[in-house]
């Protein structure tokens, strides 16, 4: 019995695992085996001993937060926490002010927006530019302020039915300032806001269509912006810096991506 | 109304076991803030695909979700530690039975909480997450066979060679130059 015994059947003894006829069987074996008995014996110790000291982590409350809020109805959402309506509250304060601010600078900028096409990606790029404008004139560039990411991508996640994926870039000069929750494309997407020098760079993410393709540019109103899908996500970046700088930040960001 | 019917039964199958979910993503990512990212995930992906899971117990259900994250976040982030995985079960379970016929030792009912806790986190994945889920989630072998996608018979000899490894790293003056004493003296005897 002893050499047909395998360490799996006496763990799986042990652990009361087996059908209950072996473990009757054995039970009968472990009577008239003493060295069956101490292999037995030394499973059950080091089972308890694993049992008794073994860490069990406990979640941490932010987390616990989080996971409640996203069981929550989307329009329910400011009611969860006092700083979550606060900041709702602020965003729609302060939109009809910026949207007309945005109108302005749009028609200053733009005298062919007659010419404004159809399409989807024309409207598209005309929102993320229009948005990009609206966060560098307003107040309202990040919703969270960090060059974390790990503080960053929580915490959009929690705002969005999605998670963003959330990159500090490796470029010199360059600074990731945070996120925010913007709205384009008819519903809410993440924002993530860099400085390089003095230019404020937009990076907006929402999910898309599981193709990866590749980036886009164009100049819009003397902004650049590139769009491309990857990780099936579609992003969109806008900023004023020159061109090879805005080529050298959409590659920083597609290979932080790809690294993943 | 979907979303609304989603919603409540995330509230009462899923969210009761996040912090399971947590314990599990801890332990399998070793790092806090990672396990947070990953739980996060894994319970959105839980709310979207609620409709999909019919029961009552959603434990092992939501640690499959959990699990599949972790091992995302490994193949992306650590993927020396996952490639282990690819290991053939039947020459685990050939190393593992020499290791269990070392008498047991005194000496593990000793062994102090930091040691046993650094043992766990030192085992490859693979033996890490069912020991895991027995010994801290106390799942039998078919919700760990379930959640880790693995047959029965790979659930017991992972857990058994997790035990081995376990009762090696926690024995004093264990080393691998003595379990091989042992192991050629049982060879000549098996069957």
């Amino acid at each position: 019995m002893k050499q047909t015994l395998d360490t799996r059947q006496i763990n799986a003894f042990v652990d009361g695992e087996l059908g209950l006829e072996s473990q009757l069987e054995i039970e009968r074996h472990m009577r008239l085996d003493a060295d069956l008995r101490e292999r037995v014996e030394g499973a059950r110790q080091l089972r308890s001993a694993v049992r008794e000291h073994a860490e069990y982590h406990e979640m941490p409350s932010a987390l616990r937060e989080r996971l409640e809020l996203l069981a929550e109805p989307k329009a329910q959402k400011p009611a969860a926490s006092p700083r979550a309506a606060a900041l709702v509250e602020r965003w729609w304060g302060w939109r009809p002010a910026a949207a007309s601010l945005a109108l302005v600078a749009i028609g200053a900028l733009a005298m062919n927006l007659a010419t404004l096409q159809a399409s989807r990606n024309d409207r598209l790029l005309d929102e993320v530019v229009s948005s990009h404008v609206r966060s560098t004139l307003g107040q309202h560039l990040v919703d969270v302020a960090s060059s974390d990411h790990h503080t960053v991508k929580p915490w959009l996640s929690s705002k969005l039915d999605f998670s963003p994926p959330v990159n500090e870039l490796h470029l010199p000069d360059c600074e990731f300032l945070g996120g925010r929750v913007d709205y384009l494309d008819g519903r809410p997407v993440a924002a993530l806001v860099y400085r390089k020098g003095r230019h404020i760079v937009n990076a907006f993410v929402w999910p898309g269509t599981a193709r990866d393709s590749k980036a886009d540019f164009s100049t819009e109103r003397g902004f650049q912006t590139a769009r491309w899908s990857q990780g099936a996500m579609t992003h969109w970046v806008v900023s004023d810096v020159n061109r090879e700088e805005f080529d050298a930040i959409v590659r920083a960001i597609q290979s932080a991506e790809s690294a993943k | 109304m979907g979303d609304d019917e989603n919603r409540r039964r995330f509230v009462q199958l899923a969210l009761p076991h996040a912090g399971a979910a947590y314990n599990l993503a801890r332990w399998l990512t070793q790092n806090e803030q990672d396990a947070q990212d990953v739980v996060q995930e894994a319970m959105m992906r839980a709310l979207r695909y609620m409709g999909k899971f019919h029961g009552d117990n959603a434990r092992p259900w939501l640690l499959q979700i959990v699990r599949h994250a972790c091992f995302s976040w490994l193949k992306e982030n650590r993927p020396a530690d996952r490639a282990f995985l690819d290991d053939d079960d039947d020459s685990l379970q050939e190393i593992a039975a020499p290791a269990s016929d070392e008498p047991p030792s005194i000496a593990l009912r000793n062994a102090e909480r930091v040691e046993i806790n650094q043992a766990i986190a030192a085992l490859p994945v693979a033996y890490r997450e069912v020991l895991v889920l027995r010994e801290l989630e106390d799942l039998s072998y078919t919700d760990i066979a379930r959640i880790a996608e693995i047959p029965v018979g790979t659930v017991m000899s992972r857990l058994s060679r997790a035990r081995s490894l376990m009762r090696t790293a926690l024995m004093p003056g264990a080393r691998p130059v003595l379990r091989t004493v042992p192991r050629a003296v049982n060879g000549g005897n098996a069957p």
